[in-house]
């Protein structure tokens, strides 16, 4: 996901919540509406369509598919165009990814959590200074920085590798990351805090014992949506990698239409294979996901 | 939460852990933040600086930046492609604004309901937000070849189509994402509105524009700035589809500096654009920030 | 970077965790800092490296550094060479970038002309000119014309290292059979083909326009012949006003009437070249004739074998009534060259390596793969091509130019191309008019 948000917070525990009260109260809304079930099947087609005709096309010989409707399915349907995809490094590319995720992931967490932490328990210039630069900064497109980043990445000596797109990606993370966990650790009442302190609990303690506990929500939230811009990050390593070594998927998957340029069946099984790890993680944490991304949302 | 409490002396302690010692313990050092500050400042805030530097040098990314004093700003506002770049830029929030806002506020009212068909249609819907953008623009640009695709027209040769092409497809990604916002924001419309307004004789459109509609209003702004900040972004979705064609007629404002930056290697000027990138995304930040209220929520917890 | 911690554990650890980040961070920054100041020239120590153009041709050059690699020249030398691949469409790009960091290639793939230029003037590039003079295997083993086109201002600057590519006419020789037609050779017969076959419900050309470049080859014909080779000459010198020349407002006017003719079709803004969309219009008998670089060939032979084979035919651009351009003119690209970056570690190696692109073993290597190479041996290996007829039409064709006009976006600095191409499209889609489209390349710096 490459929007940049500006979060409310969430509240974790709502969502059951309504789950129930609607069980009871929504009686009425189940008379079928005629308009919104055309609505609904009308986006049914929009959605369907494109992913049906990427699949079926993924499947099509490759001297079969050019002057072809995309529409037809094959004559003779192959798995070729996959074991060609698989075949030219989508393993590394996806693992490259992966490694880069998990670390923007661990860097947001890592810095954003005592960040959150300390905006929201502590007053004075510095930290509302702090807290709005991060306000600022979400409506900053990173396309803006690319040209000096990249500067910096050539002298930092960090061109063509992983970390030059882990580092901006996660710089970049920040903003939204913050919000959502100072957000979420508003929603920590006072009187916690005070009943640990009056056990003798540091600051540091209350982090590790209250704080993370309790903003899960926020976390997981903050996790996703890190993880998703460092899955769908393009421009970063597009500028700042070259090399086999540290292309990650996005990339690797742009560069398979100059590889494949006339092998469009390629192409697109590509693109589905690309969107396989992720179509796996939705069908085992659903619920987590699209909870997760409700948090970015807010309430 | 006590407002006293916080008054009551830790003014004084602000950002001194003072363990076990009552009313202000447990505040944080905030040395605690200081890592996540530099690592933001170093890597977004400096840049942000450096681009404006660099937009008064001239730099073909070989050597060092020479000083070109306001060459690259007089060029910027001679240039008819900042305008147009502005005028495309604007058009393509405002125009994929309405069209997401509107499909995913009603597919989000209608997911919100609890029957079983709409929850295995919701599922469905969400599929294409799995893909990246990258992913994603290259499925359209194959589906719209008039070769091969679907669409066997002039569709990205054509100003209008090209358009509608990158409309479309950012909606066709991001659609998912704002309608699970309104499905939150419409399972939480108290159910007793519905209930006064049945007993009061409503139809079922009638609740809908005097209920629903109003009570989604701060759904709606949140929705909303993450689509306005969000359209910024369709870089990938041009570079791959359109390549700011045909002619120039879908160069966004980042496309335009990236096409003036990696293709014409005139990082100075790349940097002028980018420098007017942030002052203009600045701009729009504060706006909706002043508009949506973001900036009051420390505010009204803290009493700052 | 920093691990991530999870939870549990005691605060001390915690803070040691935090502490040591931060540390990292600054000590990586600081140091970071502190190597900019020094300058880069190659990474590690060991192998040398090249970047190619990373499309199917590239492994010749993969067999010619593993050769390389274990032959005695590079023992000699004490160098190894390492083969980077560049994903093509964004190949310039990122030789630009790789070029402006630390981590440059030593020796690196390049159209000449422009689009060295700018490494040039930067004091990249290691002058070849005396070392191609006094190496009697570089002086006498390639066609002068292409040593000379690729370099700047009487200096050379790269060695040949892939097969020729001018821009030739292809026609379907079935279709044209079939309509009793036969290849123009004027505008006037090129233009009678056009009437007959839109008549027949054929389109007269493909064309990938979403690729601008198969726009840009029908310009630089048209103002070859129009105008002559000494039209493009000038603006490549850096003279701007040269884009006021008559022939290029009478070109750009050519090309206008062609579109409103329909001589492209309909959708061909929409149609690009590298996706197979305009060859496979051209293979399928929708469009009669495909104005493209040589490699169409190997494209279709690829894409389409039957075709390649029984109906692909070939020939030299038209002469327009009236134009100061020889029909034997070519335009395109000479070939591709290898430079060596001014602080490669091992220069000796790498001048080693550029010497086996004379090497016999490299022409055949080139022509078993249906390319042209540019070195004076290879007239008498044409023979052992995948199309010996169409091997020594091309290389003729290059030989009897008189004029090889090097293609516009790779002649000229990558700063004029962009907007130049822009400027292109603009004429091609109709978003500007032929004067229009003149006046903006005039204001080109």
């Amino acid at each position: 996901m490459s929007h940049d948000t500006l979060p409310h917070p969430v509240k974790t525990g709502a969502a059951p919540a309504a789950r129930q009260d609607g069980r009871r109260r929504r009686h009425w809304t189940r008379r079928p509406d005629p308009l919104a079930g055309l609505g609904s099947v009308v986006w049914l087609v929009v959605v369907i369509v494109p992913v049906y005709a990427m699949i079926t096309a993924s499947l099509t010989p490759r001297d079969e598919a050019l002057g072809n409707n995309a529409l037809k399915p094959p004559a003779h349907p192959t798995l070729a165009n996959y074991s060609t995809v698989l075949h030219s490094g989508f393993f590394h590319y996806l693992w490259n990814t992966v490694l880069a995720a998990v670390a923007v992931v661990a860097i947001v967490l890592v810095l954003c959590v005592p960040l959150a932490y300390v905006a929201v328990r502590t007053r004075g210039f510095w930290s509302g200074a702090a807290f709005r630069l991060f306000l600022l900064g979400v409506a900053i497109p990173a396309q803006a920085v690319v040209v000096p980043l990249y500067l910096m990445i050539a002298k930092l000596n960090l061109y063509d590798s992983l970390l030059a797109i882990i580092l901006p990606t996660a710089a970049f993370a920040m903003p939204v990351a913050i919000l959502v966990l100072t957000g979420s650790l508003r929603d920590i009442s006072e009187e916690v805090y005070e009943a640990m302190a009056l056990d003798g609990a540091s600051p540091l303690r209350m982090l590790f014992q209250l704080v993370i506990p309790m903003s899960k929500g926020g976390i997981s939230t903050v996790g996703i949506y890190s993880a998703l811009q460092a899955w769908n990050g393009f421009l970063f390593p597009l500028i700042f990698t070259q090399s086999e070594g540290p292309r990650v998927l996005t990339l690797g998957l742009f560069n398979y239409v100059s590889q494949f340029g006339v092998d469009i069946p390629a192409l697109l099984a590509s693109v589905v294979l690309s969107g396989i790890p992720i179509f796996a993680v939705y069908l085992v944490a659903r619920r987590a996901l699209v909870g997760g991304l409700m948090g970015v949302g807010g309430k | 939460m006590t407002i006293g409490t916080t008054k009551g002396g830790s003014r004084t302690g602000t950002g001194r852990p003072r363990r076990g010692t009552g009313a202000n313990a447990g505040r944080p050092h905030a040395a605690l933040a200081l890592p996540g500050v530099l690592f933001f400042l170093f890597f977004a805030a400096v840049p942000m600086v450096l681009a404006f530097c660099l937009s008064f040098t001239e730099w073909n990314g070989l050597g060092n930046p020479r000083p070109a004093g306001l060459a690259n700003w007089r060029k910027l506002f001679d240039d008819d492609r900042l305008t147009q770049s502005l005028t495309v830029t604007v058009l393509l929030t405002v125009v994929s604004w309405a069209f997401q806002t509107v499909v995913s506020m009603l597919l989000g009212v209608w997911a919100a309901g609890r029957q079983r068909n709409r929850a295995i249609l919701s599922a469905i819907f969400f599929v294409p937000f799995l893909l990246s953008s990258t992913a994603i623009s290259l499925l359209f640009y194959a589906l719209l070849d008039p070769n091969f695709g679907i669409i066997h027209g002039d569709t990205l040769g054509s100003t209008n189509g090209a358009f509608l092409a990158i409309v479309f497809v950012g909606g066709w990604q991001f659609i998912p994402f704002h309608t699970l916002i309104y499905q939150g924001g419409a399972r939480q419309i108290p159910e007793v509105l519905y209930q006064a307004a049945a007993i009061d004789g409503a139809g079922r459109y009638r609740r809908f524009f005097s209920i629903t509609l109003p009570q989604l209003r701060n759904t709606a702004t949140t929705s909303g700035v993450l689509m306005v900040v969000g359209s910024l972004t369709y870089f990938e979705t041009v570079l791959i589809l359109t390549q700011g064609g045909p002619g120039t007629d879908t160069a966004i404002l980042p496309y335009l500096m990236y096409e003036a930056g990696f293709k014409s290697y005139d990082f100075g000027y790349a940097s002028a654009i980018a420098s007017f990138l942030v002052v203009a995304a600045t701009a729009l930040s504060l706006l909706l920030v002043r508009l949506s209220g973001f900036g009051t929520m420390r505010s009204t917890r803290e009493g700052m | 970077m920093e691990s991530t911690t999870s939870n549990g554990g005691r605060a001390f650890s915690r803070r040691w965790v935090l502490g040591a980040g931060a540390t990292t961070l600054v000590a990586a920054g600081t140091a970071g800092l502190t190597a900019c100041g020094s300058s880069g020239g190659s990474g590690g120590g060991g192998a040398l490296t090249a970047f190619v153009y990373g499309d199917d041709a590239a492994k010749i050059q993969v067999a010619a550094i593993d050769r390389f690699n274990s032959s005695a020249a590079a023992k000699k030398a004490k160098g190894k060479i390492k083969l980077e691949k560049v994903p093509g469409s964004e190949y310039p790009a990122k030789l630009r970038t790789a070029m402006g960091s630390p981590n440059a290639p030593d020796i690196f793939f390049n159209w000449g002309g422009g689009s060295i230029k700018a490494y040039r003037d930067a004091k990249q590039l290691v002058d070849l000119t005396d070392t191609i003079t006094s190496d009697p295997v570089l002086k006498s083993g390639f066609l002068p014309s292409v040593i000379t086109a690729g370099g700047i201002g009487g200096h050379n600057y790269g060695i040949p290292m892939r097969g020729m590519q001018p821009v030739i006419l292809f026609y379907n020789k079935s279709l044209f059979a079939e309509r009793k037609l036969q290849p123009p050779t004027t505008w006037d017969q090129l233009l009678d083909i056009n009437t007959k076959l839109k008549k027949a419900g054929i389109t007269p050309f493909a064309l990938g326009g979403s690729d601008i470049w198969p726009e840009l080859m029908w310009l630089e014909y048209l103002v070859d012949r129009i105008g002559g080779p000494q039209v493009f000459d000038r603006i490549k010198n850096g003279d701007a006003s040269g884009w006021g020349d008559p022939a290029v407002l009478k070109a750009a006017q050519t090309v206008k009437q062609l579109i409103d003719d329909g001589a492209f079709g309909k959708g061909f803004n929409s149609v690009a070249y590298t996706n197979g969309g305009a060859p496979a219009v051209f293979a399928k008998g929708k469009a009669a004739m495909h104005l493209m670089g040589s490699w169409e060939y190997s494209t279709q032979l690829g894409k389409f074998p039957d075709f390649a084979r029984k109906s692909l035919g070939w020939t030299a651009f038209p002469t327009i009534e009236g134009g100061a351009g020889d029909i034997r003119n070519v335009v395109g690209n000479p070939t591709n060259y290898w430079s060596i970056n001014a602080r490669t570690s091992n220069k000796d190696a790498a001048l080693a390596f550029l010497r086996d692109c004379a090497s016999e073993t490299y022409a055949k290597a080139l022509i078993a793969n249906g390319d042209i190479p540019t070195t004076t041996n290879a007239e008498s290996l044409l023979d052992a091509s995948p199309n010996p007829e169409f091997a020594k039409f091309q290389y003729k064709m290059v030989q009897n130019a008189p004029a090889f006009t090097l293609s516009w976006d790779q002649a000229v600095d990558p700063n004029v191309s962009t907007p130049m191409l822009t400027e292109v499209n603009k004429l091609f889609v109709g978003k500007s008019t032929p004067s229009q489209f003149v006046s903006a390349l005039q204001g080109l710096k």
